[in-house]
């Protein structure tokens, strides 16, 4: 299926990649804020580079994470605004899927978290391990892995092979829950 | 006048909202308004959570799109505009909402609207009850409390506001303080009914300074001291003395209301205007008797006094819709870097009020 608009904010860049006949153009622009300004003009320019417009598109994929929370964010919902605008699929591929794609399973992937952890998954035949956080110390020997265009450029091909069935709309995969704690101040002891 | 159809999108705190509002030579219509609420997800934690709001509002903002559209009867090809809130607000929220309202503009061609939410507020007057430019504004919610005097659809003058909490906020803590239920509002309002509201004297901060401005954090601390003394008085908080202590409570607030409202119309009525009118928005409005006291006021004023029902006075997507209207009839529209704003005063003349630091004024 093609084309395929690949989309990734989950780490301080903006990624895309376009999957076309024969070819994957993708690039990466990094910058440690302003992804939800730079995004869809950064889109637009690939686009146009292409000479295609965004109604040529026949789906999207976006990273799902895990990542910055908030660079996930920006980039599911501008995807499922585009697959809802355009009426065409939106899949999400996760980054543990990105980073296996085309190596041999099982396997476990790592990819950098805040304060000197990781994010862990490992990928079994045709399944998953939940993914966990854990501390890089802990994580033993890691092989780098691809760097952020060879990661969006799997995200179009790993939703090129989705594409065709229905898939649910893309979610950002936080890992963690959110941060929250009850109140500090205990309810009063009520008395007669 | 042009027949013009516009989709708002909503997310700047705990509501995602979508909705779809028709305007013609016969006026605007809300053909459709969806809001979903979070409020379940927030309970336990005794206020919105930020990151669980932002979480919220990024898998359910395009499908109340999806929901205002059917209810509407209508498709994406039917529009002539998106607007969407752009701040001020939860930034997480609002991010997602402007992202989603991108990505459809990019998609369908239609223009983007990038709408102030407390514009949105400010205008639903118009949109409900045909004000007439200019009127006077109380906006009185969980995050918000200030006069604003609106004289146009892009010209709102700020004659005060809290410098601290918001009134809601204050309501939310002392329904946690009384072990009341959330939202603390309706459950605080419901307790003062049974209270004596003399018997617990709470202060009224700011009270005796002129100007319209307002403090509700020192309220918030009286009235814990004021539980505490109880508590300690009777080994625990008997039913009298909660309901003694919410009367207090939203008496104080009435009050502090009332006479900044008496202030603020003053200011307001020097400008003459031809037919004056007070409006009030916001959760806390549906306060009866805040409401009651602000009806009272303006009738002994001389001031026609309205109050959008409760579905257009509290966070909703038709008042999005609504004034990206009036920015899309004026030729207005952003581009797809639009940013999204935690801090976007609607009187950028006014000296800030809150958080005057290095990100700018926040309301």
């Amino acid at each position: 299926m093609t084309p395929i608009l690949a989309i990734d904010t989950s780490a301080a860049h903006c990624a895309a990649a376009l999957r076309l006949e024969g070819r994957v153009p993708a690039r990466v622009e990094p910058m440690a804020k302003g992804q939800a300004e730079r995004l869809m003009p950064f889109l637009e320019d690939l686009l146009a580079d292409e000479g295609l417009g965004w109604r040529d598109l026949a789906a999207i994929g976006v990273g799902c994470g895990p990542g910055n929370f908030t660079g996930l964010r920006i980039g599911v919902s501008a995807a499922r605004g585009l697959a809802l605008g355009l009426g065409i699929p939106a899949v999400g591929v996760s980054g543990f899927e990105a980073a296996a794609h085309g190596l041999p399973r099982p396997l476990t992937v790592a990819l950098p978290a805040p304060r000197a952890h990781l994010w862990t998954q490992r990928l079994t035949g045709d399944g998953a391990e939940p993914p966990a956080l854990l501390a890089a110390a802990e994580a033993g020997e890691v092989v780098h892995g691809p760097d952020a265009e060879a990661l969006v450029r799997a995200i179009a091909e790993i939703a090129a092979l989705r594409a065709a069935t229905p898939q649910p709309r893309p979610a950002p995969l936080y890992v963690r829950p959110a941060d929250a704690a009850p109140p500090r101040d205990p309810a009063p002891v009520l008395i007669g | 006048m042009t027949e013009l159809t516009i989709l708002g999108i909503e997310s700047s705190c705990d509501d995602s909202a979508a909705a779809v509002l028709r305007e013609d030579g016969a006026g605007a219509r809300v053909l459709s308004s969806v809001v979903r609420g979070q409020a379940e997800l927030h309970e336990a934690f005794g206020g919105v959570v930020p990151e669980i709001a932002a979480r919220a509002h990024a898998e359910v903002l395009d499908h109340c799109v999806e929901a205002a559209l059917s209810e509407a009867g209508l498709g994406l090809a039917d529009l002539d505009g998106i607007a969407v809130t752009a701040g001020p607000g939860l930034i997480g929220g609002v991010l997602s909402g402007v992202m989603l309202a991108k990505g459809l503009s990019a998609a369908t061609g239609l223009p983007l609207i990038g709408v102030n939410h407390l514009a949105g507020h400010a205008l639903t007057p118009r949109l409900t009850d045909g004000l007439e430019f200019p009127y006077l504004l109380l906006l009185v919610s969980g995050g918000h409390c200030q006069f604003l005097m609106v004289e146009d659809e892009a010209t709102f003058r700020r004659l005060g506001g809290t410098i601290d909490d918001a009134p809601g906020e204050a309501f939310d803590k002392t329904a946690r303080l009384l072990g009341l239920p959330q939202p603390g509002g309706p459950a605080v309002e419901a307790e003062a009914r049974e209270g004596d509201a003399g018997r617990i004297r709470l202060p009224r901060p700011l009270l005796d300074r002129p100007g319209c401005d307002m403090s509700f954090s020192g309220l918030k601390t009286a009235l814990l001291r004021a539980r505490d003394a109880e508590m300690a008085e009777a080994g625990g908080l008997t039913r009298a003395a909660r309901a003694d202590l919410a009367a207090g409570f939203q008496q104080a607030v009435v009050e502090i209301l009332t006479e900044k409202t008496r202030r603020a119309l003053a200011l307001y009525l020097e400008a003459a205007p031809e037919r004056p009118a007070f409006a009030v928005a916001g959760g806390v409005a549906a306060n009866g008797p805040i409401r009651a006291a602000l009806q009272g006021l303006c009738a002994e004023a001389g001031v026609a006094f309205s109050a959008p029902p409760l579905a257009l006075c509290t966070d909703n997507a038709a008042m999005i819709a609504f004034a990206g209207l009036a920015r899309l009839r004026a030729g207005e529209a952003d581009g797809l870097d639009l940013s999204a704003r935690p801090r976007w005063p609607l009187d950028a003349a006014a000296a800030p009020m809150i958080g005057s630091g290095r990100k700018g004024a926040k309301a």
